[in-house]
């Protein structure tokens, strides 16, 4: 082993060190806050990991799992962000080539993407039944990053390069697909993870409207109002930890995806 | 036969709020087939302008241009464009860059390899098909646009000081390298550039403009044989000629 990679093992070392003091100290401090308050309703961390057995193995009051409640959770923000993905991307891609649309369009996007989800929740209710509810919420939080995101990606796109088609005689559809697409691609990507947090971030919305027992949001709204408090800190721990993971394995398809950005070569 | 490229009596300018721009006027020279033109003119006097119009990116004021006896136009013609500025493709490979003109000529995807590699082996960069641009150097950059250009096959290259932004000796590998492809292939070339002494190196005739709007202030055949040698006592001649009328240019702005 050479000196480099002894001094890169050695600065990981170092970071996963700290790290984990950082928790350590967190759930110390959160362990005297809860000796100190003595209140029902701030379990300490022992009675919330008790929960968390409680909840992965026997299952909550109506016998759902851990494991169901975030797989139906999860089900509902994915679909919500394929949908808000496949309005979003196409969607940008038409306002970023066509400024006067965009421009046009801008006074109805800008004030309605200042609305959060849980404004939406009376319109949903009168309007929408079952899935739809979860869709159109978290279509809510998907959608403008991706659009925004997609639209300066767009804009980012190297006038030379569609000069450069032009003179091999590429016709507009060329120029989308092989340009201007794949040139805004980064910009989409983040835009995706974005969307996707935010959208994981509206499931509590969601499930507020959703009426089923089950689900991540659900097991907090269920658990609130039982007063339990420490299975509802169950359910945000799992809400936090699944979106961690999500925005860890898009951040992963980007460093593979996009090898010739130099930007991402260090 | 037909000229490669005809130009009489063009003009273009640009409407600018409520005045507008002349960037050319009355310009006419023409190009022969598998003639080197190299067109020479101070900086901002609408060369690339020109070069635009003779690819067919942007329509004349008036005047007449003629491309192979046509108007120009890249989606009939094939026109090998290189840029000043970097154009690769920065997520595709070298050998991906070279194919982009191919899969735009709606090549099969075999035969783009078998052309693209080709190509590649002509400007010298075989065992590079697999880098990205951030990972090869400028001079390389430029063959590898110029390998694409050439892999298309086109009727007419069209070069906008392609080396500018290169160090000095990579551009004068890079003349004598261009010269060489020239020779093998055969093509019909003009060649846009402020570096007098690049013009002299690397033309069969040097088109001086004036400075905007653009005219034609003088056309000069450099009766030298290739390769040329820059110390030459003809060669320093002809640079002198042309600098001289270049710098009648500079000291009018």
């Amino acid at each position: 082993m050479n000196v480099v990679s002894m001094r890169k093992l050695y600065s990981r070392l170092q970071s996963l060190l700290f790290a984990s003091a950082s928790v350590i100290v967190f759930f110390i401090l959160w362990e005297l806050a809860a000796s100190y308050l003595q209140s029902p309703y701030f379990p300490d961390p022992y009675s919330v990991l008790k929960a968390f057995i409680t909840i992965i193995t026997v299952g909550d009051i109506d016998g759902y799992t851990l494991a169901w409640h975030t797989l139906m959770s999860l089900e509902r923000v994915l679909l919500g962000f394929a949908v808000g993905s496949a309005t979003g991307v196409p969607i940008g891609l038409l306002l970023g080539i066509k400024p006067t649309l965009k421009n046009a369009v801008t006074p109805i996007i800008e004030p309605i993407r200042f609305i959060p989800p849980i404004a939406w929740i009376p319109l949903s209710i009168v309007l929408l039944i079952g899935m739809y509810r979860y869709v159109f919420l978290i279509w809510v939080g998907v959608f403008f990053p991706v659009l925004l995101d997609t639209i300066a990606g767009v804009k980012r796109t190297s006038i030379t390069l569609i000069q450069m088609a032009r003179t091999f005689g590429a016709d507009n559809k060329n120029i989308i697909t092989k340009i201007i697409f794949p040139s805004s691609l980064p910009e989409i990507m983040n835009g995706l993870r974005v969307g996707l947090g935010v959208g994981w971030m509206c499931i509590v919305a969601a499930e507020m409207i959703g009426g089923e027992p089950v689900g991540l949001g659900r097991l907090i709204l269920k658990y609130a109002n039982l007063l339990q408090i420490d299975t509802v800190i169950v359910g945000m721990i799992t809400i936090g930890l699944v979106g961690l993971a999500m925005n860890y394995f898009i951040l992963f398809l980007e460093k593979r995806m996009f090898r010739w950005r130099v930007e991402i070569r260090a | 036969m037909d000229k490669a490229i005809l130009l009489e009596s063009v003009s273009k300018k640009y409407d600018v709020g409520s005045s507008s721009l002349k960037v050319i006027e009355d310009l006419t020279f023409d190009v022969n087939k598998n003639e080197f033109v190299c067109v020479v003119g101070p900086s901002g006097c609408g060369k690339t302008t020109l070069l635009r119009i003779v690819a067919g990116l942007e329509p004349p004021s008036s005047g007449r241009v003629l491309v192979f006896g046509r108007p120009p136009d890249p989606k009939i013609q094939r026109f090998g464009v290189i840029f000043q500025e970097d154009s690769l493709l920065p997520w595709r490979t070298v050998l991906g860059n070279v194919e982009f003109g191919l899969e735009i000529q709606n090549y099969q995807e075999a035969e783009r390899e078998r052309v693209a590699k080709t190509f590649l082996e002509l400007v010298g960069l075989q065992g590079f098909e697999n880098y990205y641009p951030h990972q090869i150097s400028g001079g390389m950059k430029k063959r590898v646009a110029i390998a694409r250009a050439l892999a298309i096959d086109p009727d007419l290259i069209l070069m906008d000081e392609p080396f500018a932004d290169l160090d000095a000796q990579t551009r004068s590998l890079m003349q004598r390298e261009l010269l060489k492809i020239w020779s093998k292939l055969n093509k019909s070339v003009l060649f846009i550039t402020h570096n007098v002494e690049e013009a002299v190196f690397l033309a069969q005739r040097v088109v001086v403009l004036t400075k905007r709007p653009s005219r034609v202030k003088q056309i000069i055949d450099i009766d030298l044989p290739y390769p040329r040698a820059r110390l030459s006592p003809p060669f320093i001649s002809y640079r002198e000629r042309i600098l001289t009328a270049f710098h009648e240019e500079l000291e009018g702005i």
